[in-house]
């Protein structure tokens, strides 16, 4: 029998999982474990249940941050009026998981610890510059989310050592938008053939930063980088963002499959969706519609 | 470890793992049934939706190590005591029940919406039971209960209409409250004393040999009551006539031809000890060459997988000079059109009990099409007399076709049988399958290939069709070998042709075995005729709805089959009565937008041949029962169609009575007779004449008998409530007559036909009888030319139903079809060797239902009770054509080939806006 734990404070849930030496996981909202259990990745004498910490299911604004706890579902990141009003890419990504009833349990931090290149969750959060709070039994240390993937389906955080405890991402305080493409076999309720979100910063009417991400066109999230360079101190025109686009697409290496779609047609419409995004994100950050 | 819980309101404590999902928790240890389960714990199907802490959630996915503390909502908590939730009576009223499989998760998803926000957008409630799976409805009156329910809920007073009558109005279906309350039992929800769980051992291999089979080591494992081979059928080894060459268990020498082929039973105390027997199973199979392909299954050097050169039959039809008819014409349409394997997807997967009754008869349980063939088939099997057997249909969560399978119903009986022999204390084996089992083994749509060429002249009529059709029966036959048939008399349509030269064979490959899907046969032909009837158009520059109604069959006209159709002909009607739509949606069209997207309009026809071969007399048995109300007994299979329903309003229309004093014992083989097969849309014609015939001469008996007890002449006579009444106020209990039928000695039970045979000449009817109905889609589509993501935003669908018994479950047939045919034209396809369920079957959810508009054409049938004729089937094929030939309209302008390959998915949208081959 499986034994079921809530601990009250995330040093209480690590020192769980360090007592059971490998035989305990952490589980937030269960969507991916049990699953992964039956298909047998996971064979946990102890499951750690997090969703009854209190400091891990709030979300916070302070200090240019915002900071979300590891046990917010994403039916309560899409919904949260500051996620909602400022960051729509964040919750047009957290409305993009499985279905309502699913995004109730799921959360951002399981999603980042699954691993999944195409994860929704995951290319949004490259795309923000998140962070993620690791507390272990050595401690707690903040690491870029982007450095966590090993390669699919494989994060460096041991669910069976360590919590992440945190999501942060800075908030720049103007003339900052976001926006989120996605594209599939059906509207919803499926993984992604493509999906992509970018940020824009605009100074004075030119692009003073943007950052692109992309899934899955590589074995983990992939950042345009050098769209990005391309696009700092641009004025944010159609010819920059489709140029932008094309820029984006030669960082991509998607792969096909027979269920989703061919690595042409990745190719195809990955930029659609690129300069999509860089759009929408722009006229966000208060650049006036282009046509 | 012991967690405690709140479940609708009362507190529980169980002991159990925590790990174990909520959803099994619910279903085994507090026996509430009424949360369902459609995928295999992957949240794909939404069917386990409860509520936790006023949360939706799915409990498949929810460790019951979360409910600690915390307040569980099942539907089994939706009612109170002042009677059902305003949910739940706005899904009853507004016909968002059919098989009811979904409709707890659509609750409770529902309710978790309106607890949270009373008055909710449209959008709302679309986002709030997205990816609950419904196959039935179309989801659209799905919707509409809960904006009902929203309203009532608010304090509005909120009626719908419902119609008087008992025939033509839109009345309640007489099972919808189980299903809404989860008290409905279906098999996954029975439980007997000491029940096995019965298992099958399929093969991985897409063709291969059986070298050797070895069970000796599974035998001996503890909890394993029976392992069997082969060698443990007693009767007929292969299906005969359902399915040519398949042996119901392959013999060692044998070939198994398809991944999921079943190779052995096992019969276990525990899921966990038949897992055990599976893996201990020792199989030898020499892998053979394969193929999905008929390509490759018909060059030469093909693997030989079965039938005469991998040939199943072959129809051929030819009609008039086709040389001259294709000279006469303007234009000339060649293409070759392709379609997928599809699944039917019933929400319910296939699940069977087996028993022994009280009468000592070898007993199933299980959802299916037509009971007497089941009973037929599994005497044949064990070699029992038919009397032996009993086939009984419980509630059935969905088939469209796939339950018609004897497969499962033989496997089921041979283990009952075999465990009663050996004298196990056992009494009862369940088989049910997981999804991921219903995808590899049951039968899929055929995949068709289709080579048309047509012609027309340039005023619009048509000259010529040449089809050539090969049907891809997959690895075994299931009725594939009538294909060829259907697919010919399908490709012509309703339509006048000079020539004629169709050819079609079904073809064998190592895919699934396909088999019976809604619309058998027909849909895939229909597909490619109406595809190339709208390139024609094009080509032409005419008016696709003027061109169909120029070549339209009249009444009376022989049809290329070479004589008329027998039934009312509303073609013409059905055309004109989508033509308001129609302009409406040219005129949107034409509307500006951005340059990315590109909109299409597009209409399909068809005609539809119901009825199917099978008997043309049928049989049905009304009584009066001693308490005085009337009891129907017939085999009209409800499977959430709603024949339950139909049978009783016909029945009370003949008798001219309240539809709530009647019962309808329906689909057991023990009480009710056989009404002949179940299939091709037959059960309201059919079944329903012999239920009107049999309710009319139970009125005859019973008011004559009531006539002499009350001295009047019987003619004058009326049923009224409980009992029988004269004009002058004289009346006697119908409990007196039916107890004055005992003294005397006569049957309370009598007996009606319908008989149609020898009603149409012999010639009229080569194999089958000429019975067609008509209808037609239109559909208008949004494509972005970037990506070729598709939108249907609308569609139209009108039929000629003779006469609509209940208008609103005619609407939902329409509806469900709909929605079906958007999966089929933009999503659905089993990809052999990798698709593996839900998860990578896409069916249609929520978001992708367009607006939905019916018309129902109500041209009276002249055979049929009533003035009915078939529908459920024919509302499935001129929906996914209308997609496609708008699809092809939208990218049209951009450039963009025709789209001759379905599911047109975004990918093959994009190649064609690009001009490139599919």
């Amino acid at each position: 029998m499986t034994q079921y734990l809530y601990p009250r404070t995330p040093e209480e849930a690590v020192a769980a999982l360090v007592e059971a030496q490998g035989r305990a996981i952490i589980i937030a909202g269960g969507t991916d474990v049990l699953p992964d259990m039956e298909k047998g990745k996971w064979r946990p004498d102890r499951l750690v249940d997090i969703t009854r910490i209190p400091e891990l299911g709030q979300v916070e604004a302070g200090g240019g941050w915002v900071t979300v706890g590891a046990a917010v579902p994403f039916a309560a990141l899409r919904e949260h009026p500051l996620i909602a009003e400022r960051v729509h890419a964040l919750a047009d990504a957290a409305a993009s998981v499985g279905a309502r009833a699913i995004q109730t349990g799921a959360t951002w931090a399981g999603n980042l610890v699954q691993a999944m290149p195409a994860a929704d969750g995951a290319v949004i959060a490259v795309a923000l510059d998140a962070e993620a709070r690791i507390l272990d039994a050595s401690g707690a240390a903040w690491q870029r989310v982007a450095d966590l993937y090993l390669g699919p389906g494989r994060s460096k955080i041991d669910p069976t050592g360590q919590l992440l405890t945190h999501i942060r991402f800075p908030l720049p305080s103007e003339a900052w938008g976001t926006a989120w493409r996605r594209a599939g076999r059906r509207p919803s309720l499926i993984l992604p053939t493509l999906n992509c979100a970018a940020t824009v910063a605009l100074r004075e009417d030119r692009i003073a930063a943007a950052t692109i991400a992309m899934g899955p066109v590589g074995p983990c999230p992939v950042r345009a980088g050098d769209a990005e360079l391309f696009l700092r101190g641009q004025l944010p025109s159609p010819e920059v963002m489709a140029e932008a686009a094309q820029l984006a697409l030669c960082q991509a290496q998607p792969r096909s499959s027979a269920l989703r779609a061919s690595r042409e047609y990745r190719m195809a419409v990955l930029p659609v969706l690129v300069r999509e995004a860089l759009t929408e994100a722009a006229q966000r950050a208060g650049c006036p519609p282009q046509s | 470890m012991r967690i405690n819980f709140i479940v609708n309101g009362g507190s529980v404590e169980i002991d159990a793992d925590p790990a174990r999902p909520l959803l099994d928790v619910l279903r085994v240890d507090l026996s509430l049934t009424g949360t369902k389960q459609g995928c295999d714990h992957e949240g794909e199907c939404g069917a386990c939706t409860v509520l936790l802490d006023g949360q939706p959630v799915r409990s498949c996915l929810t460790p019951v190590g979360k409910a600690q503390g915390r307040r569980v909502e099942t539907v089994e908590g939706l009612a109170g005591p002042d009677g059902l939730h305003p949910l739940q009576s706005a899904f009853i009223e507004t016909g968002a029940v059919q098989c009811g499989y979904c409709t707890p998760g659509m609750l409770m998803a529902a309710k978790g919406l309106l607890d949270r926000t009373p008055a909710p957008t449209h959008e709302q409630v679309v986002d709030a039971l997205d990816g609950n799976l419904c196959r039935c409805t179309g989801y659209k009156k799905i919707a509409e209960a809960v904006d009902l329910a929203a309203r009532r809920l608010r304090g509005e007073t909120a009626e719908i209409s419902r119609g008087g009558e008992p025939v033509g109005g839109s009345e309640l279906r007489s099972d919808s409250t189980p299903k809404v309350t989860g008290a409905a039992k279906y098999v996954e929800d029975m439980t007997m004393p000491d029940m096995l769980v019965g298992r099958v051992l399929r093969s991985p291999h897409h063709h291969a040999r059986i070298l050797s089979l070895d069970t000796q080591k599974a035998r001996g494992l503890p909890g394993v009551v029976a392992v069997l081979t082969a060698d443990d059928v007693p009767g007929a080894l292969y299906f005969e006539d359902y399915s040519l060459e398949e042996p119901v268990l392959p013999q060692v020498g044998e070939t198994v031809r398809m991944v999921g082929a079943p190779v052995a039973l096992v019969v276990a105390e525990t899921r966990e000890a038949a897992y055990a027997a599976l893996d201990a199973i020792e199989v030898g199979y020499e892998p053979l060459p394969h193929t999905f392909d008929t390509d490759e299954a018909l060059a030469t050097g093909a693997p030989r997988i079965a039938g005469n050169g991998n040939v199943l039959t072959r129809f051929e039809l030819k009609r008039g000079d086709l040389t001259a008819a294709f000279d006469r014409a303007d234009a000339i349409v060649e293409g070759e059109y392709r379609l997928a394997f599809l699944e039917h997807s019933a929400l319910e997967r296939e699940a069977l009990l087996g028993y022994y009754d009280e009468a000592g008869r070898l007993t199933v349980v299980g959802g299916c099409h037509e009971p007497f063939y089941q009973q037929g088939y599994i005497a044949e099997c064990l070699g029992l007399p038919r009397e032996q057997v009993r086939v009984i249909m419980p509630p059935t969560g969905g088939s469209f076709g796939g339950k018609q399978d004897p497969w499962p119903f033989l496997a089921t009986a041979l283990m009952t049988r075999h465990v009663a022999a050996a004298g196990h204390t056992g009494t009862a084996v369940m088989l049910a399958y997981s999804r991921q089992e219903s995808f590899a083994a049951t039968p899929k749509r055929h995949p068709y290939v289709v080579r048309n060429r047509i012609g027309a002249t340039r005023d619009g009529a048509l000259t010529a069709i040449r089809v050539r059709i090969d049907a891809n029966t997959g690895a075994y036959d299931s009725h594939g070998q009538y294909i060829p048939e259907y697919a010919v008399t399908a490709s012509g349509g309703p339509y006048r042709w000079d020539a004629v030269d169709a050819y079609a064979q079904t073809v064998y490959t190592n895919g699934p075995k396909a088999g019976q899907y809604r619309g058998f046969g027909t849909a895939q032909a229909c597909f490619a005729t109406e595809c190339a009837l709208d390139e024609l158009c094009e080509k032409l520059g005419a008016d696709p709805l003027e061109f169909r109604l120029r070549s339209a069959l009249r009444e009376g006209e022989a049809s290329f089959l070479g004589y008329p159709v027998a039934e009312s002909l509303g073609f013409a009607e059905v055309l004109e009565a989508l033509r308001p739509a129609y302009e409406a949606m040219l005129e949107r069209s034409r509307e500006s937008r951005a340059g990315h997207i590109g909109r299409g309009v597009g209409l399909a026809a068809m005609w539809y041949r119901f009825g199917k071969s099978g008997s043309l007399r049928v049989e049905a048995h009304a009584e009066l029962a001693r308490d005085g109300h009337f009891i129907i007994y017939c085999t009209a299979a409800d499977y959430g169609q709603g024949t339950n329903t139909t049978m009783a309003q016909m029945a009370a229309e003949a008798l001219s009575i309240g539809r709530e004093r009647i019962e309808v014992v329906n689909a057991d083989t023990a009480r009710a007779p056989d009404s002949g097969i179940q299939g091709a849309s037959r059960a309201t014609y059919f079944v329903g004449g012999a239920v009107t015939a049999a309710a009319r001469n139970l009125a005859i008996e019973t008011l004559g008998m009531a006539a002499e007890l009350l001295d009047r002449a019987p003619q004058t006579l009326r049923f009224e409530d409980e009992r029988v009444t004269a004009p002058d106020g004289v009346s006697i209990a119908l409990a007196e007559v039916a107890a004055e039928f005992d003294r005397v000695g006569k049957s309370r039970r009598v007996r009606g036909a319908f008989d149609l045979s020898g009603q149409f000449p012999e010639a009229t009817r080569p194999t089958y009888a000429p019975l067609f109905v008509t209808g037609a889609h239109l559909a208008e589509v949004e494509v972005d030319l970037r990506t070729g993501e598709t939108r249907v935003l609308r569609m139209a669908a009108a039929h000629d139903v003779g006469r609509a018994v209940n208008r609103r479950d005619a609407e939902g047939q329409i509806e469900g079809a709909v929605l079906m045919g958007v999966g089929a034209a933009l999503m659905e396809e089993v990809l052999p060797g990798h698709t593996t369920g839900f998860a990578d079957y896409y069916l249609p959810t929520i978001k992708s239902m367009p607006q939905i508009e019916v018309f129902l054409v109500e041209k009276a049938g002249r055979y049929g009770p009533m003035g009915v004729k078939g529908l459920g089937e024919a509302a499935m094929l001129p929906a996914t054509p209308a997609i496609i030939n708008a699809v092809s309209r939208a990218i049209g302008p951009a450039g963009g080939r025709r789209i001759r390959t379905a599911p047109a998915t975004p990918e093959r949208i994009l190649r064609a806006v690009r001009g490139e081959a599919l």
